[in-house]
């Protein structure tokens, strides 16, 4: 929270030198691209004439609408109350997206006929391996955390060892050292499992800190008052340490999921069919790549929000012993 | 901090016990674990119309994998396809995950190191392709020119003028590009699609790959004619001459009942399966 | 601990009357000495803690000094003495939360010393109250009592709240059971705590300055609490500022300063007659408002 005073300041996107500064900045942005060729310049055709020839009268005349347009936008967006303000620019953003992506020429129909696969194969593969990749990732970090807080020097030195190796090098060398390396030992794996191993140990190094924090910022005084009554390290660990801890910890690690979806994406160098490797390979014999990227990105986009407001229970559930 | 001691033995000793080594993979034993697995892994690429690629039921399909499949035939076993990197494929590295190659491969001096060259089943050319807006009008003019190509491909170690062909007189090299420019995908198509020299100048592609983008509409010439004129092997890794003889003795039996030219005509249009 | 037994501890008889004096000096260690000499013979198997020259250090500052301390079943001992004394590391020893360098310390016949492998044991059998509760925030009022019996004891779920229950009756707050810690306010908070440390039936009640972080109204509320607990017989060994509880319920009064214990002595000669110029001292300062 910013704590908002009690006296109210004055809106910014009503003082006249903010609006005269971005009416200039937005002008001159316009005045630097050719929009007479497009929608704009058949819109302005009654001003200005035939567009193409308009010169840079045309320019001009069309940087000064868009210009008026936005700036007559943020000033009437100025005057809603917040909930219509934040409604309004998200939806005047995924316009913008929406015709952006419209530049493309993209073929609705073939990513249509395309999408059941991204999904139950492509969706489904990214899931799975995340999902137990976090499960194994969260497991390490739990052992790992608990080692970094131990006063035992072998294990404070594996789990630090660990946890530095992991998280220096990139995850894209991480895999290929599992999938190449691990061999070199005798132990072949396979694709997928290699990419569920090498997300679990990187995404496993980043988790034993926070883990590590969120063990560390139980009070001294619940541990005693377990084992006052008797508890041992595990029961202690379980029922009263970690319980609490989670509150701490699963922001962050609702953070690291999301990022995790994305990062999963790297296994594709390995031939698993994920999501981003179908999104490559579908479009590539009718030469459709942007179809099938936009799509994947839309699917990466959805998934990460579901994700997010998966999140936000969790945590509004484990809030409950919090409020009085 | 017993318990996690304890963990952590148990799992320090685990992953000991796994190490329980086992390098020597591949004498001999290629062929006895596909015909005891009935199963032919390949490995092949999923991005490369119309050797091999995803259909629209989502399976892979391509002049490749039908191949493939006429050699597991003739083994009498499945043929199972995995999509591993092509610089994976290259590095050697199989670890007996996959058993054969489909990725009609330019056998080259280095990668005879690596791989036995168990059958030619299709012939290549190797050509240059620029925007249609391009002044070049041959190889030549390329010269000094910043070139896009895929990675660990035999056009790449044409333009840095590495490439050794394997059982054949040196390349001669038409053009000396200004700067090579290697893809982990298709993505040069798509860089020079955005206008002559916006992002490269030029292309060195497979002759039957250029020709299907500029059938898909993509804004490209050919100029010139082949750089190099090269078969295109199946590979597998050295040490089982059995598996090897096996897999050549198949594309044979499929080249002399003619499956082999029909294959070739289906996806390509022409027979691209004898040495012209 | 079963109905029965509740009513059982609530029937035994007040020992004596905690104000008179005479008859509390009855219990002091050194009035066992003498003629009664064949009670003194009872009465040490009576011995639920007992400390002698206990010494503790922290690097090398010296916590305690040559400690000597028995505690027998019934007693209720109050220790006081400036901060820094010593007093709460040394009840912190008596449950092991803290470790002793030098001497012996016996609970309920187990010694304790760092290899011991029957730590839990001790724990069970003593009751520990803190000066910031240390109530388990993410469990309600009801599951803080009953966890103890049910993952220590094996208690079966539905006793375990029978008894929890009661004894959240027994602290007058059962009306709060379903709450979490945070919804209560602080008096309210210890009285859990203490009805937590009673679910596990211990044979002695440690309270670690029970009222010090308490605001002053609700003060009076966890005293009443444990001065009915005392009425009925409990052991305990109260780290406490409250001279009032001190001279109501104790049977003795410890004073330590500097580690060690300076001066032992029944609630009406503490009070009236301390020995020791430190405890003269301590009794002005705190006596004053």
């Amino acid at each position: 929270m910013l704590y908002q005073d009690t006296v109210e300041s004055e809106v910014l996107v009503h003082k006249p030198w903010f609006v005269a500064s971005i009416f200039a900045l937005v002008l001159a942005l316009f005045l630097t691209i050719n929009l007479t060729g497009t929608v704009m310049g058949e819109v302005m055709r009654p001003v200005i004439g035939d567009p193409l020839e308009s010169g840079f009268y045309g320019r001009f005349a069309i940087a000064f609408v868009i210009a008026v347009m936005f700036c007559l936008n943020l000033v009437l967006i100025g005057f809603g109350p917040l909930i219509v303000q934040i409604v309004v620019v998200w939806l005047e953003l995924l316009v913008l997206f929406i015709g952006f992506f419209n530049l493309f020429n993209l073929s609705l129909p073939f990513i249509w006929d395309n999408l059941p696969l991204l999904i139950s194969q492509g969706v489904f593969t990214t899931l799975y391996v995340s999902a137990i990749s976090l499960l194994f990732a969260s497991m390490i970090a739990i052992v790992a955390a608990i080692a970094k807080l131990s006063t035992n020097g072998f294990a404070y030195g594996i789990a630090s060892f660990y946890t530095s190796f992991f998280r220096g090098l990139p995850l894209l060398m991480q895999i290929y050292l599992v999938y190449l390396g691990l061999p070199q030992l005798g132990i072949v794996i396979d694709a997928v499992p290699s990419g569920i191993l090498a997300l679990s140990l990187c995404i496993g190094a980043y988790m034993t800190e926070i883990f590590r924090s969120g063990i560390a910022s139980i009070d001294r005084g619940q541990w005693e008052a377990s084992r006052s009554m008797g508890f041992g390290f595990g029961l202690t660990m379980r029922r009263i340490v970690l319980p609490q801890a989670l509150p701490v910890i699963i922001p962050p690690t609702g953070n690291m999921f999301i990022g995790m979806l994305k990062d999963s994406s790297l296994v594709s160098v390995l031939g698993v069919w994920e999501l981003t490797f179908l999104a490559r390979t579908i479009g590539q014999p009718t030469f459709h790549h942007m179809e099938m990227l936009i799509a994947a990105a839309i699917i990466y986009w959805i998934l990460s929000v579901c994700l997010e407001m998966i999140q936000g229970r969790i945590e509004r559930h484990y809030a409950r012993s919090k409020v009085r | 901090m017993n318990w996690s001691l304890k963990t952590l033995t148990a799992i320090a000793s685990f992953a000991f016990a796994s190490f329980s080594v086992n390098l020597s993979a591949h004498a001999g034993e290629v062929l006895n674990r596909v015909l005891a697995k009935k199963t032919l892994t390949v490995a092949t690429s999923a991005n490369w119309h119309p050797a091999s690629f995803m259909n629209d039921k989502g399976q892979l399909d391509g002049f490749d994998i039908e191949v493939a499949k006429g050699v597991a035939k003739y083994m009498g076993v499945e043929a199972q396809f995995v999509t591993p990197g092509w610089d994976i494929i290259t590095s050697g590295k199989w670890e007996g995950r996959w058993d054969l190659t489909m990725g009609q491969m330019t056998p080259t001096a280095p990668r005879a190191k690596l791989f036995d060259f168990a059958a030619v089943y299709i012939y290549g050319n190797t050509v240059a392709v620029v925007h249609k807006d391009s002044k070049a009008s041959k190889p030549s003019d390329l010269d000094g020119k910043v070139i896009g190509v895929s990675a660990g491909s035999s056009e790449e170690s044409y333009l840095k003028q590495t490439l050794e062909l394997y059982n054949a007189p040196p390349v001669k090299y038409e053009f000396t590009p200004g700067e090579v420019k290697s893809y982990a995908s298709a993505g040069y198509a798509d860089d020079l699609r955005l206008g002559d020299g916006v992002r490269i100048d030029g292309l060195l592609t497979e002759e039957l790959d250029a020709k299907g983008m500029i059938k898909a509409g993509y804004p490209f010439k050919i100029i010139g004619g082949s750089l190099v004129s090269a078969p295109a092997v199946i590979a597998v890794l050295h040490g089982d001459k059995e598996f090897s003889d096996k897999v050549a003795a198949a594309i044979k039996s499929m080249r002399e009942d003619g499956t082999l030219s029909k294959l070739s005509i289906k996806w390509y249009g022409s027979d691209q399966t004898v040495l012209k | 601990m079963t109905a029965s037994k509740i009513h059982q501890l609530k029937n035994v008889p007040s020992q004596r009357e905690p104000t008179d004096a005479a008859d509390m000096l009855h219990l002091q260690p050194t009035s066992f000495q003498g003629p009664s000499g064949k009670k003194q013979v009872t009465m040490t198997s009576d011995k639920i803690i007992e400390a002698t020259h206990v010494s503790k250090w922290y690097g090398t500052f010296r916590a305690l000094t040559d400690v000597n301390l028995t505690v027998r079943k019934g007693e209720r001992i109050v220790i006081c003495g400036p901060s820094g004394s010593g007093k709460s590391t040394l009840i912190r020893c008596f449950n092991r939360l803290e470790a002793h360098q030098e001497g012996e310390i016996t609970v309920n016949g187990i010694r304790l010393h760092n290899k011991m492998r029957n730590v839990t044991e001790v724990r069970k059998n003593v009751g520990m109250v803190f000066q910031h509760f240390n109530l388990f925030p993410h469990m309600t009022v009801l599951m803080n009592c009953m966890a103890g019996p049910m993952w220590i004891k094996d208690v079966p779920e539905a006793e375990a709240k029978k008894t929890a229950l009661q004894f959240l009756e027994r602290v007058r707050i059962p009306e709060q059971a379903n709450k979490y810690p945070v919804q209560l306010s602080g008096g309210q908070q210890q009285r859990v705590a203490i009805a937590r440390s009673l679910c596990m039936e211990p044979a002695v009640m440690l309270f670690d300055e029970p009222t010090s972080a308490l605001d002053p109204e609700m003060v009076s509320e966890v005293l009443e609490t444990m001065t009915s607990l005392a009425r009925d017989g409990m052991t305990m060994v109260c780290v406490t500022h409250e001279m009032g509880f001190a001279r109501a319920v104790a049977d003795r009064v410890i004073f330590m300063d500097a580690g060690r214990i300076v001066e032992e002595a029944a609630p009406k000669d503490f009070f009236t007659k301390p020995q020791h110029d430190r405890t003269k001292l301590f009794l002005g300062q705190i006596l004053q408002h």
